[in-house]
């Protein structure tokens, strides 16, 4: 395979120029993908879903552990310096723990088993005009 | 009760085995991020499509993905579920883009394109079902760069196995 | 040689096109912020080219310019010429013969009329004379000294919009008295007429800010528009609440124009019937609900139905609110504790966290 990836030539007679058009497309796609999806703010609050429900929106500002009991048990989420993870979870592949710590906004750690989730939420503008 | 099997149905048995020892292969392979998979048994589903017909590479596609769950004792399980909606979703699009011109669109253009129909069936389940969560559209860019990256990458082994050793996996596969 | 060329090319002509889309994807909102009625107007058009929702809002700011000419209390238009409110003022004062007025400001008393018997006679827009002498009306305002006679003097002499007679096309007063201040009823007017106008416009989507009172025009995208409530003693929101299309909030506060004296807040709202300043409220919300789209008084009511809520004590706060036909209301009294209705409560996103641990819910609006 990679003696196949570094015959450059052998990859340009394979590719047909449909191929390349939905090449380039499709990376198009993906960078606009990048553009809308990933903004890169400073996050300051983490929000908790469990299943379909908000759990909590916590501050970033605070060093605490949330105990949240999730669809096959419980789950520790640590909040720390800016940070929040999952400390600990019942699921059996550990790949939310494995996410580490989080700590831009938008950023988002998902325990699929446990049906919960963080997302970090910024400091964007929460409205569009302000009622004095 | 007797069942007749055809010369078809031995190769479609043949070259789905095929697939799943890939599969098999491929859940072996630590992944960086949980869902980011090469999907090299896709390079079968494609093989079969250009060598033999649709119908039998929805055949090889749809066992591998019953018999793989069984064998990683998945069955029915979300991991399952996700990979039968890729599949599914996949054949469907791979079924249209069938159609698309042969002198324009080769093994690449399938490959990309059924890369992209597989995450987007996946990623369409998870957001709907497992974690109904706006989050989930942060996992995207991502995925979908996976999908173009491996979606090329197959698309050349398809393109090589067909072009230059024809005969190699029916003839692995039968010994 | 030829084929690398080709393949650089083709990078380069994709990220002119991706450039361009993400131009072309800038979410078409157009924001415009300007004083006028001595306040911050603050427009907001969703889904209209920009060129188009610059000439509407221009259209609305200069609508708006028109009715500060008419309704305005203490300003004049130019130095020799007062406004058409003015005038009134002064034809009340002389008690002339009746004045001929325009028909907005016949609609106008009649529908004040209307809102100020609704209210009790709390909502009273005649109190000018005594507005003034509290020193609000000026743009800028020092402490005043409180002159107890003056103001007795000027609530004995019961000044209210019964006195007001309007005739076809003229008014006249019968209390000399009576001077109107519309300062809490003009700037509702003013979003209705927006409204109106952005309706008769196929604009859809608008949001539209004078001096704190909101009206919403459909949504922001794919999301409602989201207003945030101000704190009354901090510079940040108190909360957010999706405003979705036709309906309007306003608020009262005792921090939007007041002095100090003695370590004593003054507001500049002012209870009629004792003529000083109400001290025990620090802040009224009201919500209002959408009305029959072309004869929307939803904007008017923001602004005006707040006051009377705020004027009385604690105890007779949601009585006069029923009065006013108010369900969504949240007070905020001087020792910062929020009462908050339960439809009011069901909209709101809390984002002060002490607020939102000491909000009393009120199960219903009636006692």
């Amino acid at each position: 395979m990679f003696k196949l990836l570094r015959n450059i030539k052998a990859i340009t007679s394979a590719m047909l120029i449909g191929d390349w058009l939905i090449f380039v497309a499709s990376s198009m796609l993906i960078i606009v993908l990048f553009q809308q999806l990933w903004s890169h703010e400073h996050a300051t609050t983490v929000q908790i879903r469990l299943g379909d429900t908000v759990y909590g929106t916590y501050s970033l500002n605070q060093q605490r552990d949330i105990h949240v009991k999730g669809t096959i048990g419980n789950a520790t989420i640590s909040i720390m310096n800016g940070k929040a993870r999952f400390a600990q979870s019942p699921c059996h592949n550990q790949y939310c723990v494995h996410q580490g710590w989080l700590s831009r906004s938008g950023q988002a750690a998902i325990c699929l088993p446990n049906q919960l989730s963080l997302e970090l939420v910024g400091e964007t503008k929460h409205y569009d005009s302000l009622n004095y | 009760m007797q069942i007749n099997t055809t010369l078809d149905d031995h190769r479609i048995a043949k070259l789905a085995a095929f697939a799943i020892a890939l599969h098999m292969l491929e859940a072996l392979i630590p992944s960086p991020l949980p869902g980011v998979k090469p999907g090299i048994a896709n390079i079968v589903t494609l093989y079969v499509l250009y060598k033999y017909n649709f119908t039998s590479a929805a055949w090889v596609s749809i066992l591998r993905v019953f018999a793989s769950s069984l064998l990683l004792g998945q069955f029915l399980s979300p991991t399952f579920i996700l990979s039968l909606a890729g599949a599914l979703f996949s054949l469907g699009v791979l079924w249209l883009s069938m159609h698309l011109p042969r002198k324009y669109f080769g093994a690449v253009s399938l490959s990309m394109i059924a890369a992209f129909a597989h995450i987007a069936g996946q990623l369409m389940i998870v957001r709907l079902w497992l974690i109904p969560h706006a989050s989930v559209a942060y996992l995207i860019p991502i995925f979908a760069l996976a999908a173009l990256f491996f979606g090329v990458v197959n698309g050349l082994i398809t393109h090589q196995l067909l072009n230059n050793s024809s005969e190699k996996i029916d003839s692995a596969s039968s010994t | 040689m030829r084929k690398g060329l080709s393949t650089v090319l083709t990078v380069a002509i994709c990220c002119i096109a991706i450039l361009g889309f993400i131009v072309y994807q800038k979410p078409p909102l157009y924001h415009s912020q300007s004083f006028v009625f001595g306040t911050l107007v603050d427009i907001s058009i969703y889904g209209e080219p920009e060129e188009r929702a610059k000439s509407l809002s221009n259209e609305i700011l200069q609508d708006f310019q028109h009715l500060h000419h008419q309704l305005h209390a203490w300003k004049p238009v130019s130095e020799n010429q007062v406004s058409e409110l003015g005038a009134l003022n002064l034809a009340f004062a002389s008690q002339n013969k009746p004045l001929n007025i325009s028909p907005l400001m016949i609609e106008v008393l009649q529908d004040a009329t209307k809102l100020s018997k609704q209210s009790n006679g709390l909502f009273n827009p005649t109190i000018g004379h005594l507005i003034g002498t509290w020193g609000f009306q000026a743009d800028e305002f020092a402490a005043t000294s409180v002159d107890d006679k003056k103001i007795s003097a000027l609530v004995s002499a019961n000044p209210s919009m019964d006195d007001i007679v309007v005739t076809n096309n003229s008014a006249y007063s019968t209390n000399s008295s009576v001077k109107l201040d519309l300062g809490g009823y003009a700037k509702g007017y003013a979003l209705d007429r927006a409204v109106r106008y952005l309706r008769k416009q196929y604009v859809k989507h608008a949001l539209i800010n004078i001096g704190g009172n909101i009206i919403a025009l459909g949504q922001h995208g794919d999301k409602p528009w989201r207003v945030g409530i101000q704190h009354p003693r901090k510079p940040s929101a108190i909360a957010t609440l999706d405003l979705l299309d036709g309906w309007a909030i306003g608020t009262s506060g005792d921090y939007q124009r007041y002095f100090m004296l003695d370590g004593k807040r003054y507001c500049h709202i002012i209870d009629p019937r004792t003529g000083y300043p109400v001290q025990h409220t620090q802040a009224v919300t009201v919500l209002i609900p959408p009305q029959a789209p072309y004869h929307s008084q939803a904007g008017v009511l923001s602004d005006v139905a707040s006051k009377p809520i705020f004027i009385e004590p604690a105890e007779s706060k949601s009585k006069i609110a029923t009065a006013m036909g108010i369900n969504h209301f949240m007070v905020i009294n001087q020792s910062s504790q929020v009462f908050v209705t339960k439809e009011m409560q069901n909209k709101l996103t809390w984002l002060d966290q002490d607020f939102k641990k000491h909000a009393y819910v009120q199960t219903t609006t009636q006692h």
